[in-house]
């Protein structure tokens, strides 16, 4: 009977969890899901967040950190620094979006090709598993404090390249397919 | 047979009739056959147990048989609508389906392997062997399904409202028969397995009553599940059926080969990079 009383709850919100992923009726990581083919318009708005770079990284200089801290009073420093964090914060949650729309390229394209390789597809569902921890411990160190915020530097460098590959690799498909087929891509 | 047991029996005798004719009306039987014969071997099965009672006596062995048997041959044709559901919708996305069928395949291998491996030690009755795998075919469906849906949500392949509804419909039954047979098995392999060893017979007359019970209980329970599962499928087959999706045009191949390494090697360059962020 105990056993009955483990497996019972699991099965139950096993079966939730299906129910839930019959009807797409979540957010942004649904988009693709929505139509019956994948849309390239649709699941890949183009990518954004990185390009305020230079902006954010005015806003969050160390220069503008140590100004603050000798010439603020002490409550409005602290209240600054906790806006830039919050601000970083919100940052490195685009950063997310423009890396998730790159790893949803590669989903797209592996569902429109006619072979995939399963070392390929486990490698990014791996390298997407792994995104998502690691970002939820850099955001979790962001917020307190742990992590200076010029660090964020190399990252937007390495997500504004992977954006104009991106591009790159978005018009290259849109030229094949349009080669190939101009009447039928959803593009 | 009880009256609340003849009233589901004969209300799902209607629902089933109305499910094969909207099948066969919606022309369901050319895009998902094997969900179709699903249905008409549902009916079939309940018109057939149900003529074997009225022949041989809901009480006789005969009955008795017939029942499980039934009931197994259900099991393994609503398999093969849901290897139908899981065919269908993904066969046009070559790639992908190449290894979707290859993960499902492994994964039915091993967990009809289980189900046999799990009916294997149970004592030689057919109730208690019924109930195993019964109880482990709807696991693995709703294994399965989850699986074939965890792919399509990832690949952002969406899900047609008939395919929907028909797995709605599946899962609801599958986890009310995994839930049930589980509650059975633990009622007959505990304090009822005296009433299926021969050498207790003894005591087989005072357990009738108590078996009976189970047994109406567990029968009511699965026969509404039946009951909403078919209502489900009638409802979404209400309406004539859109027409089906046109298939997707491919990439050449080409275009994986160049892109899907590099778009991982950066997704992995961000990932180091994510880890030096994080080092003190």
């Amino acid at each position: 009977m105990n056993n009955l009383l483990a497996i019972v709850p699991i099965v139950i919100a096993f079966s939730g969890v299906l129910v839930w992923l019959l009807f797409p009726w979540r957010g942004s990581s649904g988009t693709a899901a929505s139509s019956t083919h994948p849309n390239f318009n649709d699941a890949l708005p183009a990518p954004k967040h990185f390009r305020y770079f230079s902006q954010i990284r005015q806003a969050l200089s160390r220069t503008d950190d140590e100004y603050l801290i000798e010439n603020a009073p002490s409550a409005v420093a602290k209240q600054a620094l906790r806006d830039r964090r919050a601000v970083a914060r919100s940052y490195l949650e685009g950063l997310h979006e423009d890396f998730s729309n790159l790893a949803r390229l590669g989903r797209i394209i592996a569902t429109l090709s006619p072979e995939v390789s399963h070392k390929q597809e486990t490698e990014r569902l791996i390298l997407t598993l792994k995104f998502q921890m690691l970002y939820a411990l850099v955001w979790l160190r962001l917020s307190t404090g742990k992590i200076p915020l010029q660090n964020m530097e190399h990252l937007t460098g390495l997500v504004g390249r992977l954006a104009a590959r991106m591009d790159e690799a978005m018009a290259e498909i849109v030229a094949l397919s349009s080669a190939q087929n101009p009447d039928r891509l959803g593009v | 047979m009880n009256s609340l047991e003849l009233i589901l029996t004969c209300s799902i005798f209607l629902f089933l009739i109305m499910l094969c004719v909207l099948v066969f009306a919606r022309k369901v039987q050319t895009i998902l056959p094997l969900f179709a014969a699903y249905s008409c071997v549902m009916l079939f099965d309940l018109a057939g147990v149900w003529l074997i009672y009225h022949r041989f006596g809901f009480a006789s062995l005969t009955s008795y048989y017939a029942y499980w048997v039934a009931l197994l041959i259900n099991a393994v044709v609503r398999s093969f609508a849901i290897a139908e559901l899981c065919r269908y919708g993904l066969r046009a996305y070559h790639g992908i389906w190449a290894l979707v069928w290859r993960v499902l395949t492994t994964l039915s291998i091993l967990l009809l392997a289980r189900t046999c491996l799990d009916a294997w030690g149970q004592p030689n009755r057919v109730a208690i062997y019924g109930t195993t795998i019964d109880r482990d075919f709807a696991l693995a469906s709703i294994v399965i399904l989850a699986v074939l849906l965890l792919f399509r949500n990832y690949y952002g392949i969406a899900v047609e409202p008939l395919q929907r509804a028909i797995a709605v419909g599946i899962c609801f039954i599958c986890v009310v028969d995994f839930v049930g047979n589980t509650v059975l098995r633990n009622i007959f392999t505990g304090y009822l397995l005296s009433f299926f060893l021969s050498n207790q017979q003894a005591i087989w007359s005072a357990l009738t009553p108590q078996f009976e019970r189970v047994r109406e209980s567990w029968n009511a329970i699965h026969l509404v599940s039946f009951m909403v599962s078919m209502g489900i499928w009638c409802f979404a087959l209400r309406k004539p059926l859109p027409a089906p999706a046109e298939a997707p045009v491919l990439l050449p191949a080409g275009v994986y080969r160049e892109l899907s390494p590099a778009i991982n090697l950066r997704l992995a360059s961000f990932n180091n990079r994510m880890v030096e962020l994080l080092k003190p």
